[in-house]
């Protein structure tokens, strides 16, 4: 296969790579400990309402002094956070560092799934794994912002890796907190059961119709059923009622926060008449459902490649992202790199991407700082971002189907694949 | 068997199709491969000469009022000789304090005085810049006339520095303008009718006192700057007036309508009532302190009469819009008006040019008088007409749509070479024959050296960040005339990167230095494109000084000697890192602009400019 591991004969030898990690680490948690990264938190690019620390520290605040935090309106985290972050991890001045940690976790995560799908031990491309998920900035700019979907982020790439090494009470564990931070999620649950019965070996050059094992995946869906409803229990228990369920599951259902953010949902809603309202509510959210059947169909013999997949596009159609949805998207993009030689247009979209992490930035100051520009101006960007964004995946679902298909042949052009 | 028959049609037809389509993509992509660099060329063509053609008349338009609750120049005005003796006096008193050498605390004690006998409460605010080992401070005097009419939620200000801006700020004192102010505030205390608090503020220095009362006052912190907190404070301020008067009389008065820090512009409809109040008071009005004179100094005789008149406007225009690019290309306000503009605040300087007459204290009064009225009849803040615009002359301005594309066409000149190169670098062999678009293409496929490539980008970066360091050293700031030594280092600290990068990748360095200009060419594409939005002038000029210039970069060839290699690299480093060698009072003056008023020129340069320019030296010296 021809794929780009050649970069390897320019990368630093064994005695190196040994200390790129405890470097990256290193600057990371450096990076957590400095003190401008202060002026990030209120960054409407790195934090939505939904995963703001600001929001959380209010609602921490309120709890502590035993008022309900989901009375009010704009607190939307789940009791599971406010727990930890009332009791363990009480919020001071060494908290950026329980994000320094997970960012580290994650990438070590990601290195396991690496490892998993190559059936390795040791090779020097875990590195470039860790470099391009630490230092990727849309991964690591919402983790110095504190946004908790550093944390969703965590906790994906733990189940996955979970996932890949086929423990299924760990995974459907973690699978269950990631759904109770965050409901968006459950899109993954088809795919990651799969992928802990199947194994998450690189299939893409062969594909085959193996049948989906139903009876497992049917059990492992009950056992996350009672994970879950244990979870949803003991949040109720913290929130001391069931108020908590409509200002974190239903926020993300019900828009209520108009917050700009990079995602797509915001303008929308804004402009939109409200009786109106609830019908394109029901068309936004169960527009992500589409998705999941015929991406799960297409990749059913790659199924961490189908979670990626469906990674991609929650990153592009989640109703509140934040530049970290997207951003594990494509620092998972390095752990296939059995596809980059099939990628049609990767100039293309790195330059999309490139625009956009220009423009978002200046068109929101334009808009809200100098106040030149609009709203029209930052959602045009944003426009650009879901264009680079889409570019990116569709380009991997080409490349992950087209690789079946082997190397290009001078006398035959594909048509469909 | 009929049924089988019609599908096998079928489907031949359905390949047919795609084979057809197959055909006209590739006939298209070999077309435009053809003739990429044509495509090229024409871009830049259709870029640069639509920036020639900018200040033609027959671009652009007339202005227009656009927010319908300003109703410029439709007040009775009632600023009469009486003021205008009274502005006489504060000026003889001004002029007393001149001669006697005050010190800035005893001119501002007077001015507060002054205030507060009209009744008025007043006060004054201290404030010192720390400038390395510099020290620059100042008191600035102000006033709050509560309105009459309203809670006292939203504010006016008049200003006028102490130093008027006649030759950007060196020095003559804005006495008749602080006149007019004083004059002003003990006349439009007589009036029940204003809506809005009026805040006078007389400012020392420059620019430098202004900005550290609107720091204070919309509670801003800086590191380099001391300012007292203000004892008097009001509402929201929308709009803003600042009043420069520096000679005996003025013959037009001069509407400093534009640029603001880092090329913020403040609304059209300001600078259009103010244009419409002047030419009903029969004051004739100028942008800057331009002044139209009927007999040009350039002759246009040898040209047809048709001709003539249009080339005559042409040239007066394009003086002004090459003013604007001065300013704004740089970021530098032209005047305190400038500095509003960060607090969203609209505001213009109005400039009485300094001549024998016809006009004063009289004209100045009543058009101030009228223009606050306008101002006082906003119910929000000024949001209708125009931020992006080019004011061609007085009442001829350029929508964004009229100017945008040319810096744009040039970008995506610049993104195709980009695109171009990157195609390059991925095949062994060109395209042979340009007459079939089948057989001509091999297919040999050629890997991307990407990884190397970035690291070097990275390392440019690095060293501009380095040299802005070095720039804002305090070792710079006292030894400026170092700055030929500071080139020499930068330029030879790239030589030595390229050294070091040859050495550690020995083989195929030719695909290295085509991978390296396709990413510097769709960087600076990026770059120029988007400041387009941000500061139109600054991304003309980055048109010019980088649309060709990068495009242009040969990439080194494995056989080019190393006294070749360097001789290509030197024109780059004179581009890139030449600023150094200008003039020390410019990069001082854009230094201190960054250091005090926070305009990101120096620090774009530096991070930004210099290390494109210089990794287009590194694609022939790699």
């Amino acid at each position: 296969m021809t794929f780009s591991l050649k970069t390897h004969s320019s990368w630093p030898q064994d005695s190196v790579s040994r200390l790129t990690f405890p470097i990256i680490a290193g600057i990371r948690i450096a990076l957590s400990l400095a003190n401008v990264t202060k002026s990030l938190r209120s960054n409407p690019l790195l934090s939505s309402p939904l995963d703001s620390f600001l929001n959380l520290q209010e609602g921490v605040y309120l709890f502590k002094h035993a008022e309900d935090p989901y009375s009010g309106g704009s607190f939307h985290h789940s009791p599971l956070f406010l727990s930890i972050f009332t009791t363990l991890l009480p919020s001071s001045q060494y908290s950026p560092l329980i994000w320094a940690f997970c960012d580290i976790a994650g990438a070590l995560a990601l290195v396991s799934i690496w490892r998993a799908r190559q059936n390795t031990s040791t090779s020097s491309w875990g590195d470039l794994i860790t470099i391009a998920y630490i230092l990727n900035p849309y991964v690591i700019l919402p983790s110095l912002a504190m946004s908790t979907s550093s944390l969703e982020n965590m906790l994906i790439l733990i189940t996955l890796k979970f996932a890949s090494q086929g423990r299924q009470p760990p995974t459907l564990l973690f699978l269950a907190f990631l759904v109770q931070v965050s409901l968006s999620y459950l899109l993954l649950i088809l795919p990651i059961f799969v992928l802990v019965n199947m194994g998450p070996s690189s299939q893409l050059a062969k594909p085959h119709g193996s049948t989906v094992p139903i009876r497992p995946i049917a059990s492992m869906f009950g056992k996350f059923l009672v994970y879950s409803l244990c979870l949803t229990f003991a949040s109720t228990i913290i929130a001391n009622g069931w108020s908590w369920t409509s200002q974190t599951w239903g926020a993300s259902l019900l828009l209520p926060d108009l917050t700009p953010n990079p995602g797509l949902w915001w303008y929308f809603f804004t402009e939109m008449f409200d009786h109106f309202r609830p019908f394109f509510l029901m068309v936004f959210s169960v527009h992500l459902l589409i998705y999941v059947f015929p991406v799960f169909l297409k990749f059913r013999y790659d199924p961490l490649y189908a979670s990626f997949i469906l990674i991609g596009i929650l990153g592009i159609f989640k109703p509140y992202p934040t530049l970290a949805s997207p951003g594990l998207f494509i620092s998972m993009i390095v752990i296939f790199p059995e596809i980059y030689a099939y990628l049609r247009h990767p100039v293309v979209t790195v330059l999309l991407y490139l625009h956009a992490s220009l423009l978002m930035p200046l068109f929101h100051g334009l808009w809200l700082q100098q106040g030149t520009g609009n709203a029209n101006f930052f959602y045009a960007s944003t426009l650009v971002f879901a264009c680079a964004n889409g570019a990116a995946l569709i380009d991997c679902i080409w490349a992950g189907l087209r690789l079946a298909i082997g190397p290009d042949s001078e006398e035959y052009v594909i048509i469909q694949e | 068997m009929a049924l089988l028959h019609s599908l096998l049609l079928k489907i031949t037809t359905r390949l047919k199709s795609h084979e057809i389509r197959i055909r006209r993509r590739r006939a298209f992509g070999a077309w435009l491969t053809r003739h990429a660099t044509l495509l090229r060329i024409i871009l830049f063509f259709i870029g640069y000469a639509w920036m020639i053609v900018i200040p033609s008349p027959r671009l652009g338009r007339g202005i227009y009022i656009d927010e319908n609750a300003l109703q410029p120049a439709q007040a009775n005005t009632y600023w009469g000789w009486g003021d205008v003796r009274n502005a006489d006096r504060y000026l003889e008193q001004l002029e007393y304090l001149r001669d006697a050498n005050a010190t800035s605390e005893h001119r501002a004690q007077f001015l507060k005085n002054e205030f507060t006998k009209l009744g008025i409460s007043a006060s004054i605010q201290a404030y010192t810049y720390t400038l390395g080992t510099n020290v620059l401070n100042g008191n600035n005097a102000y006033a709050v006339f509560s309105s009459p009419r309203a809670s006292g939620t939203e504010a006016i200000v008049i200003s006028a520095s102490w130093i008027s801006r006649i030759d950007e700020g060196n020095g003559t004192l804005n006495l008749r303008g602080i006149s007019t102010l004083l004059a002003l505030a003990a006349f439009l205390k007589r009036y029940s009718l204003w809506a809005k608090d009026i805040v006078f503020v007389v400012s020392d220095g420059y620019l430098d006192g202004m900005h550290a009362w609107l720091n204070a006052y919309h509670g801003e912190t800086q590191s380099n700057l001391l300012a007292e907190p203000l004892y008097l404070s009001s509402g929201v301020v929308w709009t803003a007036l600042n009043i420069d008067y520096p000679g005996h009389s003025f013959s037009h008065l001069g509407i400093f309508y534009a640029e603001g820090c880092n090329g913020r512009l403040p609304n059209q409809d300001l600078q259009n009532s103010i244009y419409w109040i002047a030419r009903s008071s029969g004051v004739p009005v100028t942008v800057y302190d331009h002044i139209d004179t009927p007999v040009s100094s350039l002759s246009f005789n040898w040209l047809p009469d048709a001709l003539q008149k249009e080339v005559r406007i042409y040239t007066q225009h394009a003086r002004n819009i090459l003013r604007h690019v001065k300013y704004q290309a740089r970021g530098l306000p032209s005047g305190v008006h400038g500095l509003y503009h960060q607090y969203r605040i609209d505001a213009v300087t109005i400039f009485g040019i300094p001549a024998t007459g016809p006009h004063g204290f009289h004209s100045i009064g009543r058009v101030a008088e009228s223009t606050l009225r306008t101002m006082n009849n906003l119910l929000e803040r000024l949001h209708a007409s125009f931020f992006f615009f080019i004011l061609a002359a007085p009442e001829r301005f350029l929508k964004i749509g009229h100017y945008l594309p040319s810096a744009l066409v040039i970008s995506a000149a610049t993104m195709f070479g980009g695109l171009k190169a990157w195609t390059d670098a991925g095949w062994a062999s060109e395209i042979q024959s340009t007459k079939t678009y089948d057989k001509g293409i091999s297919h040999q496929r050629k890997h991307r050296p990407i990884l190397g490539v970035i690291t070097l980008m990275a390392s440019m970066h690095t060293v501009g960040l380095i040299l802005f360091w070095a720039v804002m050293s305090s070792w710079y700031m006292n030894n400026s005339h170092m700055s030929f030594l500071l080139f020499a280092t930068t330029t030879a600290l790239v030589l030595l990167i390229a050294g070091l990068y040859r050495s550690h990748y020995g083989s195929d360095l030719y695909s290295h230095s085509q991978i390296l200009k396709s990413f510097n060419l769709s960087l600076a594409s990026a770059i120029i494109s988007i400041t387009t939005i941000l500061n139109f002038s600054l991304a003309a000029i980055l048109a010019i000084l980088l649309g060709i210039p990068l495009s242009i970069c040969i990439p080194s060839s494995p056989t080019a000697s190393l006294p070749t290699r360097v001789l290509r690299y030197i024109p780059y480093a004179l581009l890139g890192v030449g600023w150094l060698l200008f003039p020390s009072k410019q990069v001082e003056q854009a230094l201190w602009h960054w250091e005090v008023l926070s305009v990101w020129f120096v620090p774009f340069v530096c991070i930004v400019y210099t290390p494109i320019v210089l990794q287009a030296g590194l694609v022939g010296l790699i």
